[in-house]
């Protein structure tokens, strides 16, 4: 059984429908990357899939667990699959050290020693256990993405989204972030990842999802993508590479 | 009478200036953090029932509002001290006034973090605990030190009640010394020395709670 399954996903605004009818499943273990044109509804199929927007219709199982039905423990939900965002979305606040063990403080409710532990072992993991104490105005962006991923990880989640996490970052930093998300499939973790980044996709996606206009266009993997002959669709995006 | 009677005098009143100001800043960080919160938790019709009062206490005469309480509450059976009818007064209009600088503060936090927040299953009130105090706090600083600068040059209005803060005294002096330049002077200068002591008490609370880069960002 896949560990997320998408049926006839639809997310409907009053003046637009932005996801119609996606469908798709992720395997335990598998890296799947969604791509699509701008506006196509990629990000809003990541927050539909964790309920932070609610979708209109649809069902989305998720470790066997229907997770639309009404009265699913929304946030116990969110616990178990971690996110990573575009803009890292660090706490300014915090140092890097309480920015991992926060939630394990306070939602796995780890004595404060056990969960710092925790964080800097996967500080360590991220290569970034010397910047423990830093604040998050003192890193660069991939160190940033990297102290995210950490906090992602340090809940132990089934499954992590990333949401354009080479986005914001020069080349430099995005062959460091590319090579860091590489690693966690390698070590077989879960991954679902929207990126617009064709390098990113074909390092770490066993299978790529194609978005367009709501809804999946195409889902292959990606040198088939690249390969087809005469599609607009695909060229248009991905502009005759491959 | 004597220099030291008069300074005397006068630093007696300085003390119940400081306690005139101290009570009312407490009132409205108390007012304003429980509008900034039900605002931010409440529904819709709760925020515009709070914009409403807000912007009426806005608008409201401090000395207006202070006589209705002092002097009108009592015809209906209420009778309010004098401290407690300033914390009602200046406190309340106060509090309305910070409830807007820390809608600002708030308004200010990346909403990015926010998000992260919820998406690792942190509930409304723990994320606003965690993430969007602590930050509104260091935010709200400027506009902080701005309304207590407010609550304290708003003070002398507490002889109108009785209480005999630095005004009072000073003109109790005038009456019986006729030396007013050199006293209204020297409140002047009293005045400005609360004003840099709770400035400098702020101060030493945002250097102890800075995060480097914070503001800068």
């Amino acid at each position: 059984m896949a560990l997320l399954e998408v049926k006839n996903l639809v997310k409907s605004y009053t003046d637009r429908t932005v996801l119609d009818g996606v469908s798709f499943e992720l395997e335990e273990g598998e890296a799947k990357v969604v791509m699509g044109p701008s506006g196509c509804g990629k990000s809003t199929l990541l927050r539909c899939l964790n309920r932070l927007i609610e979708p209109t219709s649809g069902t989305i199982l998720f470790d066997g667990q229907d997770v639309t039905r009404p009265g699913v423990d929304v946030r116990e939900l969110r616990s178990r699959i971690g996110f990573v965002f575009q803009n890292f979305a660090l706490y300014r606040h915090m140092s890097v050290l309480d920015n991992v063990a926060l939630a394990l403080r306070r939602l796995k409710k780890l004595p404060r020693k056990e969960a710092e532990e925790r964080a800097v072992h996967e500080l360590h993991r991220m290569e970034m256990a010397d910047k423990r104490d830093a604040y998050p105005a003192a890193l660069s962006g991939g160190q940033s993405q990297r102290v995210a991923i950490a906090r992602a990880l340090a809940m132990d989640p089934k499954v992590l989204f990333f949401d354009e996490p080479t986005s914001a970052l020069d080349p430099i930093m995005v062959r460091e972030v590319v090579t860091l998300i590489n690693r966690l499939y390698l070590d077989n973790v879960t991954i679902l990842c929207v990126t617009h980044d064709l390098g990113l996709a074909k390092h770490i996606s066993d299978r790529v999802v194609f978005l367009d206009r709501g809804k999946v266009y195409a889902e292959d993997r990606i040198e088939h993508l690249l390969a087809r002959d005469a599609d607009p669709v695909i060229d248009e995006f991905f502009g005759g590479e491959g | 009478m004597s220099f030291a009677g008069i300074l005397l005098t006068l630093l007696q009143g300085a003390g119940y200036t400081l306690l005139v100001t101290l009570a009312c800043a407490a009132t409205a960080l108390v007012v304003g953090l429980g509008i900034a919160i039900a605002r931010e938790l409440g529904g819709a019709w709760l925020s515009t029932l709070l914009s409403a009062v807000v912007y009426v206490l806005r608008g409201v005469p401090m000395l207006v509002l202070l006589f209705i309480i002092f002097f009108g509450l009592p015809g209906v059976g209420l009778d309010v001290p004098p401290l407690l009818a300033m914390m009602l007064s200046l406190g309340l209009i106060s509090g309305a006034y910070l409830s807007e600088v820390f809608r600002g503060s708030l308004a200010a936090i990346n909403p990015n973090e926010v998000l992260a927040a919820q998406s690792m299953g942190f509930s409304r009130l723990a994320t606003l605990r965690l993430i969007k105090l602590p930050q509104m706090a260091r935010f709200a600083v400027p506009g902080m030190v701005n309304e207590l600068t407010t609550v304290l040059k708003f003070s002398p209005f507490a002889y109108t009640v009785g209480i005999p803060e630095i005004t009072k005294q000073a003109m109790a002096l005038v009456a019986t010394t006729m030396r007013g330049i050199e006293i209204y002077a020297a409140i002047g200068l009293l005045y400005f020395g609360i004003y840099r002591l709770l400035l400098a008490a702020v101060r030493l609370i945002e250097k102890r709670y800075s995060i480097p880069g914070f503001a800068q960002e």
